[in-house]
């Protein structure tokens, strides 16, 4: 049974096989319209549309491609001067922003009406035209229920609510050089909160992290399995866990921003019509109901559609706290893209046993420290916070376009000059880091011990 | 002197399938170490930077201690596992030889999630243990994670490695200790030991040399400290060209092939194989009642040790809903329904490229061995150390090359970059999987005696003839062990053929778990496919070893040992 | 102290030791006594069970039935290392991870010997077998006869209360083989070590051993001293593994008061002066026993008429292959020069001297 389907390809594979040895003439393929898309969405999604958009064109053949949104870019960077994809759909719009800056995306322009320009506070389509939003996502925090309870953890509201002792050792979240969309919330809350305070609310909620998975998926693979119980997560990822049916669930916090995911035409695609085809049915009302399916959950980008949606479903377009309070920059984003994942990784990431140390010598301190009034030893304790939070750059260097250049070298031409080399400013970075934290253990220390 | 003339055209023909497959692809990627990035000029420079991060230093020394500490535990698992088979007549030798291998079949990133849910800070045994006892031991954190899987997947290689050695010794070696009042460890520390130590440097090497290089293991495991990991993270991220994830590329392959060759030298003129004269393998004997017991449970213990990704998979297959708990909710078959009517492909593909693969692997194994054995041919040996090397490059480099190097050449008549014809991936899985067959081959040619070719020569069989007739037949046991390991660790790769699937409906079984598991949906059916694939890589490899023992028994009749 | 004082020599006794690879009876009711000295050799064919018996004495193989006794203690049960038995192995058994000299060494090793003491002790033994320049190299650096040596000092070195050779000197040339077996001999009287020689080839056993037992079908045939077996063989087993020997099989009559044997094709012969036991047998003769006439001889009680059918010149003989009947019967004659030979096709008459001819049972 589990053959017969396939025998003939077999065989005809077997065939080709011998061919590519000794190229032996084979008739040529029948011409058959296909259509190619690399995606970073899961299988539950991709196949949903893929059966649909074949239903409403039977002479299309769908392929999805799936990779990681950062291997994609990679996939169709290498692949760009024999190029065989069409469509290009991910999340994250850096990622789409970093395939438009290096040419390899086409132009669209959407014939489908009805779409709002925005969604939260961020626009919807690319203002260059080349990509195109389908549905709004968000990030938030979601939870293990059975882990939170066995462990007597309250369930978390807001991004500061993740910075207290309680939270130790029991959260995880992506990194951003890793997930695009991870990237979005560090840049979120960046621009939330601003560069200083932004990092120092991330160091410190990273200060508790379980781990710092590889995959975006991996966080909430790992709340859904109760290796940990909190995780920082993009909307869909919480609300489709929990309609599959794990003990988990999920919030917005107030400092949020609600970011398109995003559909381009891959430059050179093969197949532009068939591309254009499959844009134009995902913004269509059939393909928008497709989101609210509880395996995908995905924000609408058509606010007629929510009135399908099931209750306490957030809608932006009429709940406007959602992703209100940020306006995300995305040119702000861009610029400085590379840069903070590099800086992510090596304040985080990399050093994630030493920040973690650091933060649980402050948090033994502050509890020791409890009810006594010590002004020395608060002092002390503030001194180490300050020293986990110091940055080796300040914003203004962060959007200094040379320097951010370090970070993102591609020298086109043999004369091209780039200045400096990232594994000498990351070599620098580091050392710092890391002796700011082995100092802020020694001061935290010194305050508990008073 | 035609006979001159064929073996230096296959060897040149092997030549230029390395070439073209392996070393120019693999050139190609690594060349960026060597490179100033902002000039482009030639330099080292970026190994300085490499040596002068305390990062990638400390990176480095984790690699190192992860696999050297895989080897120890490795050990742990294998010997007493190989003692009991070589060592006793009873039933658990047999359990222990088809198990055994299992865990080399691990399906990628579903077997990292299911030790997760079995050993994980909040997996099953510790949940039991903080219920029983109120301690939670930490298996799967940080880098105990990573050496405890790296254990467990990689310990049949020694095990394999060192039953074969401790088959092979004359067996009188062992009754002359015996004799002059040797006995127990003494006798095993002094002499079995010594003399099974080149099968057990040849199985610990590859250990080493797996764990050293393994970035799957790191990864799910979110262990970034590890230079196989820095490699990956720095080559894989957008728009990046940072040369660093390409200087420690050439690490991992200078230092792997370091580490062959450490062990090489270590072996070399130790081969104490019985020279035919006498019975070999060890005096076996029956064991006693307590005996039994005890070893049995000992048996018992390390399998579901070793079998516990497997276990904890099964259930996860089965499993609705798993989630800090020691069982998951209820069960079902509703994954394996789903696998059946949605992926058929999957597993088709796999069973056909990883075969193609394997196929390739001992013909051009076979084709090596003989012409560094049996031919003059200058510089056959390189064969060898290049086709070898092939076990130190990682599946990314190798991808990436693959890209770099065949997109721009479309393959005639079907009109399409060979980089994206499905062709690519079986290449790939070839030349990743060529070190295993190339050692399986080689090792039965060494076996194969000169003389027996020679009577065929002198029969008037030509070399061709002689090859087909009488060498190829006598390896057959050799070539259908390289064809199952080829096979078995094809069917599971994933590094290589991630970056070289380009439709879905190429892909292999690989490819087909790591898209079910980018979604909460997708764990059971992924579990699924994965408990598939050890299935069918598990059949198979039974098989095999029946048809390698049948054969062996016809060859012994035959020659009247 | 040195290895060749301190000698005190052991008995070996085996009673009714039975051994069965599963179904298959490997050695059947085994009895065999063996003097302290002795040099004791078990002959037989390939799958007699001779190497089975050794190795059993050494604690190899099956547990036997049976006792095996050194002096009075019974070793049948010991653990191979608890028996204090030296045994040489066919292939020499020598560890090629070691050199000569820690292979010597090894058993001293292991019985905890005091450093220095073994130091010395492996010399001793190295120089006995003429080795100890080599003393450092490993075994596959050495040669055949060198390796049979190293095997040899280091079974003697540990002063076994019983030497057991295991067909020692097969895996040598022809004439390293004589050279070695005096060497073996020699070292054994030195030592005075009660040893066995286990060998298929007769001539070994003959020249080396004071007494042996032959071996077939794991049960002893016959034990004595070379020249017993060779000459009063009891069987026609032992008659045919130990020399080339004529052989005639029959039924035994009584013709007129007086035994005689019929075999085939109506041949008849008296067995007068000749102890016959049973009613089925044969006679046995060596060739050298019997004697070529001319036809035109006188018969007696053993004259048997033929045809000369083969002839081969052996050098100091010459062996004649005559048809009687339709038997053939072999006849060496001694050869001088100048000695009439017959030829093919002849006309002969065989003379055998009864106190030449055995009857045995078959």
């Amino acid at each position: 049974m589990l053959l017969r389907g396939s025998c003939r390809t077999i065989m005809g594979r077997l065939a080709l096989s011998a061919g590519l040895l000794i190229f032996l003439a084979l008739p040529a393929q029948a011409l058959e319209k296909q259509l190619t898309v690399v995606t970073s969405y899961p299988k539950d999604l991709t196949t949903a549309f893929k059966q649909a958009f074949e239903k409403q064109h039977p002479d299309v053949k769908v392929e999805m491609l799936k990779k990681k949104t950062t291997a994609g870019v990679k996939y169709i960077q290498e692949t760009a001067s024999n190029n065989s994809s069409d469509l290009f759909w991910a999340s994250a719009p850096d990622a789409f922003e970093v395939l438009k800056e290096d040419g390899l995306l086409a132009k669209y322009t959407v014939k489908a009406t009805g779409i709002p320009d925005v969604i939260g506070s961020y626009p919807i389509n690319d203002p260059d035209g080349f990509y195109k939003g389908f549905a709004g996502s968000g990030y938030g925090i979601m939870w293990n229920t059975r882990y939170l309870k066995a462990k007597k953890i309250p369930v978390p509201q807001e991004w500061n609510d993740l910075t207290q002792s309680v939270y130790h050792g029991h959260t995880g979240m992506s990194a951003p050089s890793r997930s695009g969309t991870t990237h979005l919330t560090v840049e979120t809350l960046l621009q939330g909160e601003g560069w200083d305070k932004g990092w120092a609310l991330m160091k410190e909620i990273a200060g508790n992290f379980h781990t710092v998975t590889e995959r975006s998926f991996g966080v909430p693979d790992g709340v859904n399995s109760g290796q940990f119980g909190v995780g920082i997560v993009i909307d869909f990822f919480g609300l489709s866990s929990k309609a599959s049916g794990f003990p988990v669930d999920f919030v917005y916090p107030t400092v949020t921003t609600l970011v398109p995911a995003n559909i381009a035409i891959v430059k050179n695609a093969p197949h532009p019509e068939a591309a254009a085809a499959f844009i134009e049915f995902l913004l269509s009302e059939a393909g928008q109901d497709m989101l609210l399916d509880p395996k995908i959950m995905r924000l609408p980008v058509r606010p007629e559609t929510y009135a399908k949606a099931p209750k306490d479903f957030p809608n932006p377009f009429t709940d406007h706290s959602i992703g209100a309070k940020v306006k995300f920059d995305v040119v702000k984003s861009k610029s400085r893209y590379n840069l903070v994942n590099s800086m992510f990784d090596v304040m985080i990431t990399y050093r994630l046993d030493d920040l973690r140390k650091a933060t649980k010598a402050i948090q033994d301190a502050e509890k020791a420290m409890a009810g006594k009034d010590n002004a020395e030893a608060a002092k002390l304790i503030a001194e180490a916070k300050a020293l986990i939070a110091a940055l080796p750059i300040d914003e203004t260097k962060s959007l200094d376009t040379e320097f951010a250049a370090t970070f993102k070298k591609k020298r086109k031409k043999a004369t091209d000059k780039v200045t400096g080399r990232q594994a000498e400013v990351e070599q620098q970075w580091d050392s710092m880091v890391k002796d700011n934290y082995a100092k802020a253990v020694k001061l935290a220390n010194k305050a508990k011990s008073m | 002197m035609p006979r001159l003339r064929t073996s230096y055209l296959v060897a040149l023909a092997l030549a230029f399938f390395l070439l073209v497959f392996l070393v120019i692809p693999v050139g190609k990627v690594i060349y960026v170490a060597f490179q100033d990035s902002s000039t482009g000029a030639l330099t080292l420079v970026n190994f300085v930077d490499f040596f002068k991060t305390s990062l990638f230093r400390e990176s480095f020394l984790n690699s190192l201690y992860v696999a050297g500490m895989s080897v120890l535990f490795a050990s742990i698992i294998a010997m007493p596992l190989a003692y009991f088979t070589t060592r006793f007549n009873f039933g658990g030798s047999i359990l222990i030889q088809t198990l055994g291998i299992v865990p080399l079949i691990m399906p990628p990133f579903v077997g990292a999630v299911a030790m997760q849910l079995f050993f994980g800070s909040n997996g099953s045994v510790n949940l039991l243990l903080d219920q029983w006892f109120g301690i939670n031991i930490p298996f799967m954190e940080g880098l105990n994670g990573v050496i405890l899987v790296e254990s467990i997947h990689y310990f049949p290689f020694i095990l394999i490695n060192l039953s074969a050695a401790l088959n092979n010794i004359d067996r009188s070696m062992e009754e002359a200790a015996q004799n002059l009042g040797s006995t127990g460890m003494r006798l095993f520390r002094r002499i079995v030991l010594p003399l099974a130590m080149p099968g057990y440097l040849a199985g610990a090497s590859l250990v080493f040399l797996k764990a050293f290089d393994d970035l799957g293991t790191p990864l799910l495991l979110n262990v970034n400290n590890m230079l196989a990991t820095q490699a990956y993270l720095r080559i894989s991220s957008i728009g990046i060209s940072d040369p660093m994830g390409y200087v420690i590329s050439v690490i991992l392959v200078i230092f792997s092939l370091f580490s062959l060759w450490v062990s090489m030298l270590a072996s070399r003129g130790k081969d104490y194989s019985g020279g035919g004269k006498g019975s070999s393998g060890l005096l076996k004997r029956d064991m006693k009642g307590w005996e039994k017991i005890g070893a049995y449970c000992l048996i018992i213990f390390l399998l579901l040790m070793v079998l516990s990704p497997h276990i904890s998979l099964l259930l996860l297959s089965f499993g609705t809903i798993w989630s800090y708990s020691v069982l998951p909710d209820a069960f079902t078959t509703a994954h394996y329904a789903e696998v059946f009517s949605t992926t058929r492909q999957y597993i088709t593909n796999t069973l056909l490229y990883a075969g193609i693969a394997a196929t390739f692997d001992v013909a051009i194994g076979v084709a090596i061995s003989y012409v560094v054995l049996r031919t003059k041919v200058f510089g056959r040996r390189w064969l060898d150390y290049i086709a070898t090397g092939a076990l130190a490059v990682p599946g990314v480099v190798l991808g990436i090359g693959y890209l770099r190097t065949f997109n721009d050449f479309n393959v005639p008549i079907i009109d399409k970059p060979l980089a994206s014809w499905w062709v690519i991936i079986v290449i790939a899985l070839t030349i990743r999987r060529l070190p295993y067959a190339l050692r399986a081959c080689t090792a039965a040619l060494h076996q194969v005696s000169l003389s027996l070719e020679e009577a065929s020569e002198n029969l008037g069989a030509g070399k061709t003839a002689t090859v087909r007739k009488i060498v190829v037949p006598l390896m057959a046991g050799g070539i259908v062990a390289g064809f199952v390991t080829s096979f078995a660790t094809a069917t599971v790769e994933l590094s290589a053929t991630l970056m070289l699937v380009t439709a879905e409906s190429d892909a292999p079984l690989a490819y087909g778990i790591y898209v079910f598991m980018q979604s909460a949906a997708g764990r059971g059916p992924g579990a699924a496919l994965g408990l598939i694939a050890v299935l069918v890589v598990a059949s198979g490899s039974y098989l095999a070893h029946h048809f390698i023992e049948r054969n062996k028994r016809m060859q012994a009749t035959s020659t009247g040992h | 102290m040195s290895l060749t004082t301190q000698v005190q020599a052991v008995r070996l006794r085996i009673e009714d030791v039975h051994i069965s690879f599963g179904p298959t009876k490997v050695l059947q009711g085994i009895n065999l006594e063996i003097e302290p000295g002795e040099f004791f050799a078990f002959l037989g064919p390939s799958g007699s069970g001779k190497s089975t018996l050794l190795r059993a004495i050494a604690g190899f193989g099956p547990t036997p039935q049976g006792r095996i006794l050194i002096n009075d203690e019974d070793i049948a049960s010991l653990p191979p290392w608890k028996r204090d038995v030296g045994m040489v192995f066919q292939n020499y058994a020598l560890w090629p991870h070691l050199t000569v000299q820690k292979n010597v060494a090894f058993g001293l090793e292991e019985r905890k010997v005091p450093k220095a003491e073994i130091f010395s002790r492996v010399e001793e033994a190295l120089d006995m077998v003429g080795l100890s320049h080599l003393a450092d190299r490993h075994p596959s650096q050495l040669s055949g006869g060198q390796q049979q040596r190293v095997a040899l000092a280091r079974t003697i070195v540990v002063r076994p209360r019983l030497l057991l050779l295991d067909e020692p000197l097969s895996n040598l040339d022809a004439n390293l083989r004589v050279q070695m077996r005096t060497d073996i001999l020699k070292l054994q009287r030195k030592l005075g070590l009660t040893t066995i020689f286990v060998t298929h080839d007769q001539e070994e056993a003959n020249t080396i051993s004071d007494r042996m037992a032959v071996l077939d079908k794991g049960i002893i045939q016959q034990i004595g001293t070379p020249m017993d077996l060779y000459d009063y063989p009891e069987n026609s087993f032992v008659a045919h593994f130990l020399g080339t020997t004529n052989m005639i099989e029959g039924e035994v009559v009584t013709v007129d008061g007086s035994a005689v044997l019929k075999a085939g094709g109506g041949l008849e012969l008296s067995l007068l002066d000749i102890s016959v036991d049973g009613h089925h047998g044969a006679i046995v003769f060596r060739p050298q026993s019997v004697h070529v006439n001319p036809e035109t001889a006188a018969s007696s009680a053993m004259n048997l008429s033929g045809t000369i059918e083969s002839l081969e010149f052996l050098g100091s003989t010459v062996r004649y292959g005559v048809k009687v009947g339709k038997i053939t019967v072999l006849a060496d004659e001694d050869h001088q020069r100048g000695k009439r030979v017959y030829d093919k096709m002849e006309q002969v008459q065989l003379v055998i001297p009864q106190e030449q001819v055995l009857f045995v049972k078959a």
